[in-house]
């Protein structure tokens, strides 16, 4: 016995100088890749956000003019708080939509049913992302299935235009994408939680809201976090659903920025994406903890 | 005491009921446009939308005989297996050193290998979309759009690939060691046969976000298009019913190889068992 003890740490040692060697080769290939096509253009996105536009060419002269650009056209400005403002309602909708079912799914149903049933929740979420965006065109267009449903009731006698091309539509549409993320994270928190601790918190004297806010909530806190970064980050840089849903009234800033790209003007639209990049990196940063290399494979 | 205990469960009752219509109706909630798109692709009515006046295979005709959509099925299904192939060698190749080894280094290469998750696909595609066309001077075209979505596709294979040697016992690989295998054999009869099931799992999922991927694609691609790309094209005229049944058909390819990819490890488990059983018996 103590023989092994004795031996084993050695020979682990011989297998890892083979594997730490292996190692620096595994990681060139992808070093390429990311490196060149990732932290380069992005390398490139911040120079250019910072050098000038001058007849159509790029010059490498430093400064805030695409800043200042940026912040001084109200039109612009306005889109980024509506970005903002429609990514924290949307974000705040999907997590309160996905408590109930959550809640439904970790006591309600048999155990050998949850995990069929979350699959299902699941599904869509990895189904083409394009083709869920498009089926609410047939459902919220203007020979949609909800002007044809009013139609027949006898509500009103001709299509309405209100569903589409605003943000309520784009708000609408950005919960059912990102519902899925909300139910899965939720639930992996509720499903650990006892529910007997909210009891016990009652008999000791604490009324039933004391009993959510001091029992519950700290508990299911990290997926609630999970939850608020899968949901909130992607929105902001969302093109696809207000450009398909949301019209000239749900533009967000995902859509200016493709409009500077489409336009050359590339150093401007950089100032824009650079916004929009800073601000999920700092975001990323403050949730660090909850990205930790525990959750980082539960791919 | 008793009347309590029932006051209890029946309101525990009511509780059930509510939550199970809710929970149904997010079901509905979720599935309904997806069955709506795929309904309105068999309906004969021409504007791809109620009342149903009745069932056809017409669109999916007009798809099939649409020179537009079989380029695009054709530049899909290429850019696809480029992407498939790129993301699984790379991605594999650097989810070994990311568990294994002890870089100085590696929580940084990780963070490195998960933002491009995080990052918005918008941001990758403009920031690509300079670095070819100002910086070096590249043609927009397949190659482009590859090299893109592999951006975005490799690090789901790195994290897939690595979960699984998470999860691997390495008193197997000692003891092929003590047995007297060299590190290349111990890697090709005993690591990755039993990661493969991982690796296979990530190029389906590398597949499968590469058909469906739409924002990388749309600012590299130039003249091109691919299913998504020529989705999108014709929506701005328009939902037509020859739309939802393309539309019906990616999403059936997506969703079977989803299916694929996450079925294949237990379906490999449970063969190799299979194998091993009748081999010792």
């Amino acid at each position: 016995m103590t023989a092994t003890v004795a031996t084993a740490p050695r020979r682990h040692r011989v297998l890892r100088i083979g594997d730490s060697l292996a190692a620096y080769v595994g990681f060139v290939p992808a070093m390429i890749l990311l490196g060149l096509f990732f932290l380069v253009p992005l390398g490139i996105i911040v120079c250019y956000s910072f050098w000038e536009t001058i007849d159509y060419s790029v010059v490498h002269h430093w400064t805030f003019d695409n800043y200042h650009y940026f912040f001084s056209v109200t039109a612009y400005v306005s889109t980024m708080w509506a970005t903002l403002w429609v990514a924290v309602v949307a974000t705040v909708l999907a997590i309160v939509l996905a408590f109930p079912f959550a809640y439904w799914l970790s006591r309600y149903v048999p155990r050998r049913l949850r995990t069929p049933l979350l699959v299902l929740v699941i599904v869509p979420f990895w189904s083409s992302y394009l083709l869920r965006v498009y089926s609410w065109l047939t459902i919220l267009g203007e020979k949609g299935v909800f002007n044809w449903v009013l139609q027949k009731v006898g509500i009103t006698n001709h299509p309405l235009g209100v569903f589409l091309y605003d943000r309520p539509a784009v708000i609408l549409v950005l919960v059912y994408l990102y519902f899925p993320f909300g139910a899965l994270t939720l639930y992996s928190s509720i499903e650990r939680f006892d529910w007997n601790q909210l009891r016990a918190a009652m008999d000791l004297g604490a009324s039933p809201l004391q009993a959510i806010f001091r029992i519950l909530v700290p508990q299911i806190r990290p997926g609630v976090t999970t939850a608020v970064i899968f949901v909130f980050i992607p929105i902001l840089g969302e093109y696809l659903t207000p450009q398909i849903v949301g019209g000239t009234g749900g533009v967000m800033i995902g859509n200016l920025i493709a409009n500077f790209f489409q336009e050359a003007e590339y150093t401007r639209g950089a100032a824009a994406s650079l916004l929009v990049a800073v601000f999920i990196l700092v975001l990323l940063v403050i949730f660090r903890k909850s990205l930790s290399s525990k959750e980082a494979y539960g791919a | 005491m008793a009347r309590e205990v029932e006051v209890l469960s029946s309101r525990a009752r009511v509780a059930r009921a509510l939550l199970g219509t809710y929970a149904t109706l997010i079901y509905v909630f979720l599935f309904g446009p997806i069955v709506l798109l795929v309904l309105f692709s068999f309906n004969a009515n021409r504007y791809g939308t109620f009342p149903i006046t009745g069932w056809t295979f017409t669109w999916y005709r007009q798809a099939f005989s649409d020179y537009q959509v079989h380029d695009a099925v054709v530049t899909t299904l290429k850019v696809a297996a480029w992407v498939t192939v790129i993301s699984t060698v790379v991605g594999t190749a650097a989810a070994f050193p990311l568990v294994r080894s002890r870089l100085p280094f590696r929580e940084g290469i990780r963070i490195i290998f998960i933002l491009p998750i995080m990052i918005p696909g918008l941001l990758i595609g403009v920031s690509l979309l300079v670095l070819f066309v100002s910086t070096l001077h590249w043609q927009l075209g397949l190659r482009t759009v590859v090299i893109g979505q592999s951006v975005y596709t490799t690090p789901f294979v790195i994290l897939l690939v690595a979960a699984r040697l998470q999860g691997f016992d390495n008193a197997l690989e000692r003891a092929a060691a003590d047995l007297g295998a060299n590190t290349f054999q111990r890697l090709r009869r005993i690591v990755l046969p039993l990661i493969l099931p991982a690796i296979i799992a990530g190029g389906l999922f590398a597949f499968t976000l590469s058909l469906d991927e739409f924002i990388i694609t749309y600012f590299l691609i130039g003249g091109h298009n691919t299913l998504p790309i020529f989705i999108y094209t014709q929506v701005k005229f328009g939902i037509t019913p020859e739309v939802n049944a393309v539309a019906t058909m990616l999403l059936g390819a997506s969703l079977t190889l989803l299916g694929l990819a996450f079925a294949l490890p237990q379906v490999v488990r449970r063969a190799r068992r299979l194998v091993l059983r009748t081999r010792t018996a």
